[in-house]
């Protein structure tokens, strides 16, 4: 499971970059993408993201995701890192890539009978808005101090990253506050049997041995407790136990998951080359 | 048998084999740079604050490393190589930046390392498993070793080792067929005695009081008035290390390896306290066996009510070949449960193989495979003795000082008669010496008439 992203890490972080890439060592965005914290804001943003019916039919007809999660998963994190991490030609060329792929996915939703395209900024805007929410929130509560000027910095920081995707930069919220209005704005939001089954799989994927099924299941539920009230009602979670949440437990459950994920080859020198170039 | 470890592929079983050796498996630039590049890459890459620190080190790492490490005694399936370089990453986990080290120098003696020291090096010349180790001299001229916490880790690794519901499923994760149960246990009381360096300090002097004068083991001293909890300060000692050691020849290697069983069998018969951390990392060789002890930060000692039924054991084993009274102490101790439906025959036959080297007074060579076999038997959780035996609580430790002692003799491949060194040694036999080291050390005892009195006097 965390091998396809252990190997999407160590090719994202060049060894070799020919510039300071889209945001540079000494940005914001550079700190908080190494966050250790990072699994748990990615199962966060998928479940805030997957109540967009339109933004999850997109997945839903046009991916087979499901037989492979993990690989889908390193796919998005390798794009993400590489767009944070690579130089300005990676990180283009990657966004041209994902640009590419986005013209052929247009579609109706079955749900709600609207017609839908992933090139469209308001649907990629949202994809964008769930991910940097999820970032920051989990980020701050269990990763390295990221204070609330730091937070509206990254905020604004992460504006290029969605306009590279093809949202226009005024489009784009350039504060924690103004992410969260964003977000609470949208008025299509609502759970869909896609994104039902999409969740069921990301909080319960196939393959885990019974050891790593517990831990991710912990994850999971810490993920949940994190989520806005809105989402959570949406999908009926309970809210978890306060003990499930505090800070403690779940930075020893990510820094068990962590430290068997910088065991593989690799991951431990793409941190070490992100590192030296943030101190150098 | 135990699973292989190399066969399986999924989740979190890969931790097996790089579980503690990250520094190892995940950075290859460290091991092959020249040593110069080595110190210049971690300095790059040094902790510069306490949330460093806690990334580190904190939730649940440093716990980890050290499961890694504990495992990578009683793992029979880690290859040689990772084994012996397991010793080299002791030295790997990134330093504190001056700055850092300062700052805890500062807060636990007062002042900063200029002040408090006469001479001090900002780098430190060692990594300590929580901590790093700098040279400075004392104001009154005396060349010592200061062992520095990272700061705040003593509080995270106290949260860490108490969370035992996720260390279980990770280890069990990691090594399926160990007895994680234990191995956890002695994780928890391991960690929460070595973040006390108060503590470590007491047990260290009290070693080095015992071989004060002895002619091959040597026990730095503790400087009381430079150490506190989190700064322990005591003589500085250099010498080889194990790697090197292992480049040495047969002779000298035998010669090391003898001191080291002499330290391990009298620590117990006769201070029946004994350092519970032999690590290829905690001796210093100076050649001709002489070999100094470091590292006290588990040091288990024993009443006598817990060493009777050990003694019982090896006296009826050993010396009195009695199947039947051997089977009686290891029931009495506990590491068999009574009236178990297994033969006599069986019980000396599976439990005798911890006592194989000293069974027969003749040389014997202790090879990597036997120490391997040992291991393995001992973890051996479809024995046929498996569902009858257990390690009480009281000998954990103890055990962990065998296994590792032999997989120390193991490696330096040594040979000797132990039966005849280990007689030497046992209170109920006090046999004359036999080897030229014996010898020196009968010398010692001699002219140090009395210790043994005045220690046990003194309630040890």
């Amino acid at each position: 499971m965390m091998e396809p992203l252990a190997r999407a890490f160590e090719r994202s972080v060049l060894e070799r970059p020919r510039d300071g890439g889209l945001f540079g060592p000494q940005s914001i965005v550079w700190r908080v993408h190494r966050d250790r914290s990072f699994p748990l804001a990615a199962i966060r943003s998928l479940m805030v993201q997957a109540l967009h019916p339109l933004a999850m039919a997109g997945v839903a007809q046009h991916s087979n995701w499901q037989r492979d999660p993990f690989g889908r998963l390193a796919a998005t994190a390798g794009y993400v890192l590489t767009v944070t991490y690579g130089d300005t030609d990676a990180a283009d060329s990657a966004a041209a890539r994902v640009r590419a792929v986005h013209t052929h996915v247009r579609g109706t939703d079955d749900v709600t009978g609207l017609a839908y395209r992933a090139e469209d900024p308001d649907l990629l805007l949202w994809v964008h808005a769930g991910m940097v929410d999820s970032i920051v929130n989990i980020v701050q509560r269990y990763g390295r101090s990221l204070d609330a000027a730091d937070a509206d910095r990254y905020v604004a920081e992460m504006a290029r990253f969605a306009e590279i995707i093809g949202v226009p930069a005024n489009m784009v919220p350039d504060s924690v506050a103004a992410l969260t209005d964003y977000l609470e704005s949208v008025e299509l939001r609502q759970l869909t049997p896609a994104a039902s089954e999409a969740i069921a799989i990301v909080l319960d994927p196939p393959g885990l041995d019974a050891a790593t099924r517990d831990l991710w299941h912990d994850l999971g539920q810490a993920a949940v407790g994190t989520l806005p009230a809105w989402a959570r009602s949406m999908y009926g979670f309970d809210e978890p136990a306060p003990e499930m949440m505090e800070r403690e437990p779940v930075r020893q459950l990510i820094g068990a998951l962590d430290f068997a994920f910088e065991s593989f080859p690799g991951v431990l020198e793409a941190r070490e080359r992100i590192e030296l170039r943030m101190r150098a | 048998m135990l699973q292989s470890r190399l066969g399986r592929g999924a989740g979190l079983a890969k931790l097996a084999l790089r579980i503690g050796g990250r520094y190892l498996a995940g950075s290859p630039r460290l091991i092959f740079a020249s040593v110069d590049r080595r110190t210049e890459l971690r300095h790059e890459l040094a902790l510069r604050t306490a949330e460093d620190v806690a990334e580190e080190l904190g939730s649940m790492k440093g716990a980890l490393m050290k499961l890694g490490q504990m495992a990578s005694y009683i793992d029979e399936d880690m290859p040689e190589s990772f084994r012996t370089a397991m010793a080299r990453l002791q030295h790997n986990a990134p330093p504190m930046t001056p700055e850092l080290a300062s700052s805890v120098i500062e807060a636990e003696l007062g002042d900063t390392p200029e002040r408090v020291f006469a001479r001090w090096d900002p780098l430190p010349f060692a990594a300590a498993s929580i901590g790093q180790v700098h040279r400075a001299i004392t104001h009154e001229g005396r060349a010592v070793a200061v062992k520095v916490q990272y700061p705040g880790i003593a509080r995270t690794i106290t949260s860490d080792v108490r969370n035992v519901a996720l260390l279980r499923r990770v280890a069990a994760a990691a090594f399926p067929g160990l007895d994680t149960r234990s191995l956890i246990d002695e994780l928890g009381e391991r960690l929460r005695e070595e973040i006390d360096y108060q503590l470590e300090a007491e047990n260290q002097e009290l070693f080095a009081g015992y071989y004060e004068g002895h002619p091959v083991i040597h026990v730095p001293h503790v400087v009381s008035a430079l150490s506190t909890a989190r700064v322990l300060t005591s003589e500085l000692v250099s010498g080889a290390g194990f790697d090197e050691v292992l480049r040495w020849n047969q002779r000298e290697r035998d010669m090391a390896a003898e001191t080291i069983h002499r330290f391990v069998s009298r620590s117990l018969y006769r201070i029946h306290a004994f350092n519970g951390d032999p690590h290829p990392g905690n001796y210093l060789f100076h050649g001709r066996g002489r070999v100094t002890f470091l590292d006290y930060g588990l040091t288990k000692r024993f009443g006598a009510e817990d060493l009777a039924p050990l003694v019982e054991a090896l006296r009826s084993l050993v010396i009195e070949n009695d199947g039947n009274r051997f089977r009686a102490a290891l029931e009495r101790a506990g590491f068999l449960r009574p009236g178990a439906p297994v033969s006599t025959e069986m019980v000396v036959d599976r439990f005798g193989l911890f006592y194989a080297t000293v069974r027969r007074d003749a040389p014997m060579t202790i090879t990597p495979a036997y120490a391997s076999e040992i291991v393995r038997r001992f973890f051996d959780a479809k024995g046929p003795l498996a569902p009858y035996s257990d390690v009480p609580r009281a000998y954990v430790v103890l055990q962990r000082i065998n296994l590792g002692l032999y997989a120390v003799l193991g490696s330096l491949n040594a040979t000797a008669n132990w039966r005849r060194i280990s007689e030497e040694i046992w209170p109920f036999v006090s046999g004359p010496p036999s080897t030229p080291i014996g010898e020196a050390e009968a010398r010692w005892e001699q002219e140090f008439k009395g210790r043994g009195q005045a220690l046990q006097a003194a309630g040890l």
